[in-house]
């Protein structure tokens, strides 16, 4: 197993995880951690390619680092996006079920 | 005394503006005031009346004044009047009849409760006529032509709970309409040919351009022909004469006024106005000769066999107005329209002495009314038997003089149209003096009655008021003044009356006195014998369906226009209404069949789009 099969791998065990996560737990914050995960395991990926090839080589050892950095900031501000309006369903309907939000039924 | 141009100018601009006040106060202002509305009709037609008839006799050289509203390139659309001898003349006749018949029009109309929008549309009409006859442009003339319409389409349909006087209303737009999209056109070519809205310069445009061949005569004969359709239509010439006969359903001083001096008069008009243009155009000059000759013979048979006293008076009228376009057609400016005035006086005349009898005796039927007595109004019948001789053509009456100016007129023509249009008009002057002997018989000598007519219904009538009877009397006087007003509108219209040579006279006179001698024959003996028509029971039966002109016409066009309105509402309740709901039902379908797909569930959305991205990202994989 080369390198950056074992890092691919563990990226996809992240991804599984979160994306269990986004689609098992029935809390918001719970559902939001997955997608946190989820953005890791592609942070992960991204790492993982930078070093070990796929990239131009003479960009390699950044170009995967500039993504990350990229990804985590769009983590930070998607996270408190998430939250606000997390915060926001709270005080409408005092619940952060997700079951509960089915006003969208057909 | 001749008044200055600027004086001039202002009367005329005065005689217009005051039955338009009147019409926009009565209207509006006055709903429920009859009386003051009345005397404020009646006040704005004598200043009308008074204006127009200075403007007659106290103007020398042609004015024109236009402003000019809008311009649109290099043209201007202009309003404004023209005081030339033809407007001078054309406006007093308006003037005076119209005022005449608002007189009367206060007994007449003394027990109707719509009198006050019966005065209003009185003043419209008058506005409208006298802005036609004052046009100096083309658009404007189009205007107020179109006004004329338009108003006497409100007054023909002035009783608007009868159906009659609503299909009558609707008949005589329609009817009037086929004619004015030809003379619309006719407009325009004029324009494009010469240029100009302004009528006397298009007219001397065109004649200069004629001349130098910067035109081809055809052009001018397309144009001509045109605009002498719009003429047929107004002025009820056949193939497009229906609609006046059945105009009988408004009420008597709505059918004088429009049979005399507005309405079909402005057909009339709009001829002489054009004349110029006409006499450039000898082809379309022919076939209008022989056309409204023929008319005016066919009309005086058809008002030969009538029994209603106002059927008798407007097939006349058509009659009449065939012998007045006959003359023009012949290039008799000055016979034309003096045939025009001395009808107006004379035709004002006799329906306003009908409606007179109508109101006394609440009959229109002609035997019915004799029988009830008219004989004993003998104001009313002095009126009547005035009118009538004016009409016959009895030496020393107006219509004498007038119709053989135009006899002479179209005589003096060479060419087989013009002999064959003569032949037409002296068979027509017998048959006219033949239906006016058996008018004034059956109202003088009552036959007694034979058991199949309908009896009169029961006289709630009045007689005639003392307004009704001055109007009457009035009309008496003109028409009688009127027989010796030739060489004036000669003279006023620069050009002198035809001759009056013997040879030339005696076929007329002729024809009028075979035809009175059969009216004698036929209606003035103590005798069971059947008159000339109803001997022919074939003849008769079709004449009194009027040719079948009308039941053609409502096979051909009304039923048509009735097949069309069939197959769209067929196309529409089968074809495009099941379409449309259908595209909706499907609409509404498949918008619910998607709907039960939607669960509100975040997750599921989720869980089916990373399926969905998975299915795709293994597809892509193996696809390497």
């Amino acid at each position: 197993m080369t390198p950056l099969t074992a890092f691919n791998l563990c990226a996809l065990a992240l991804f599984c995880m979160g994306l269990y996560g986004v689609l098992a737990r029935k809390n918001l914050i719970a559902m939001l951690i997955g997608v946190e995960l989820m953005l890791n395991a592609a942070s992960l990926n991204a790492l993982a390619w930078g070093r070990y090839g796929l990239v131009d080589p003479a960009h390699a050892a950044v170009s995967g680092q500039i993504l990350v950095l990229f990804i985590i900031g769009l983590a930070a501000a998607e996270a408190a996006i998430a939250l606000a309006i997390i915060l926001a369903v709270h005080r409408h309907r005092h619940s952060v079920d997700v079951d509960d939000l089915d006003t969208l039924e057909g | 005394m001749v008044l200055d141009t600027p004086t001039l100018t202002r009367l005329a601009l005065a005689a217009l503006a005051a039955p338009l006040c009147a019409f926009a106060i009565a209207g509006l202002a006055l709903r429920s005031r009859p009386r003051a509305a009345a005397a404020l009709v009646i006040a704005s037609g004598a200043l009308t009346a008074l204006a127009t008839l200075a403007i007659l006799a106290l103007a020398d050289a042609p004015i024109q004044q236009v402003w000019t509203w809008l311009r649109v390139g290099d043209t201007d659309l202009g309003f404004g009047v023209l005081l030339d001898p033809r407007s001078r003349l054309m406006g007093a006749v308006v003037g005076v009849i119209t005022l005449l018949v608002q007189i009367y029009s206060t007994g007449y109309m003394a027990h109707d409760p719509g009198r006050t929008r019966f005065f209003a549309l009185l003043a419209l009409f008058e506005w409208a006529m006298l802005g036609f006859a004052y046009a100096p442009d083309l658009l404007q003339a189009f205007i107020f032509w179109e006004l004329v319409g338009l108003a006497s389409f409100f007054l023909i349909g002035f009783w608007y709970d009868r159906p009659e006087a609503i299909a009558a209303a609707k008949k005589a737009f329609i009817m009037t309409r086929v004619g004015d999209v030809a003379m619309l056109i006719g407009l325009v070519l004029l324009f494009a040919l010469a240029g100009t809205l302004d009528i006397r310069e298009s007219l001397d445009r065109l004649h200069s351009l004629l001349q130098g061949h910067g035109i081809t005569s055809l052009q001018v004969e397309v144009a001509a022909a045109l605009l002498f359709v719009g003429v047929v239509g107004k002025s009820a010439q056949f193939p497009l004469h229906t609609w006046l006969p059945d105009a009988m359903a408004g009420p008597t001083p709505v059918s004088a006024l429009l049979h005399s001096a507005t309405m079909v008069a402005a057909g009339v008009f709009l001829f002489a106005r054009f004349e110029e243009l006409f006499l450039l155009a000898p082809l379309t000059r022919s076939a209008a000769l022989l056309l409204t000759a023929f008319t005016a013979l066919l009309a005086a048979l058809l008002a030969s066999v009538q029994v209603d006293i106002k059927r008798v008076w407007a097939w006349s009228s058509i009659s009449q107005l065939g012998t007045m376009l006959a003359g023009l057609a012949a290039g008799g400016l000055s016979s034309g329209l003096f045939h025009l005035t001395t009808h107006a006086a004379f035709k004002a005349l006799l329906f306003l002495s009908a409606g007179a009898l109508i109101h006394h005796y609440g009959t229109q039927d002609l035997r019915a009314l004799g029988r009830a007595g008219a004989r004993r109004d003998r104001l009313t019948m002095l009126g009547l038997l005035v009118g009538a001789a004016a009409l016959a053509g009895i030496p020393g009456f107006a219509g004498f003089a007038s119709k053989e100016a135009v006899l002479t007129a179209v005589h003096d023509v060479p060419g087989r149209a013009a002999a064959t249009g003569f032949a037409l008009l002296v068979i027509g002057a017998g048959f006219t003096a033949y239906y006016v002997g058996r008018v004034a018989f059956l109202l003088l000598r009552p036959t007694a009655a034979e058991p199949h007519e309908p009896t009169p219904p029961d006289a709630h009538g009045h007689p005639p008021t003392t307004a009704m009877s001055a109007s009457i009397l009035t009309l008496t006087l003109i028409t009688l003044a009127l027989a010796f007003a030739g060489p004036l509108v000669a003279s006023l219209l620069g050009q002198p009356l035809p001759e009056l040579a013997l040879a030339h006279a005696v076929p007329g006179i002729a024809a009028v006195a075979l035809g009175l001698a059969v009216a004698v024959f036929d209606f003035g003996r103590k005798s069971s014998a059947p008159p000339l028509f109803e001997r022919v029971p074939a003849l008769h039966g079709l004449l009194l369906r009027g040719f079948y002109v009308d039941a053609i016409y409502q096979r051909v066009f009304v039923g048509a226009a009735r097949l069309c309105a069939r197959a769209l509402h067929f196309a529409e309740t089968r074809l495009l209404d099941p379409a449309a709901d259908g595209l909706a039902r499907l609409t509404l379908a498949m918008g619910e069949g998607t709907a039960r797909g939607q669960s509100g569930q975040l997750q599921r959305y989720i869980g089916v789009a990373a399926l969905l991205l998975a299915c795709v990202a293994l597809w892509l994989g193996f696809a390497e």
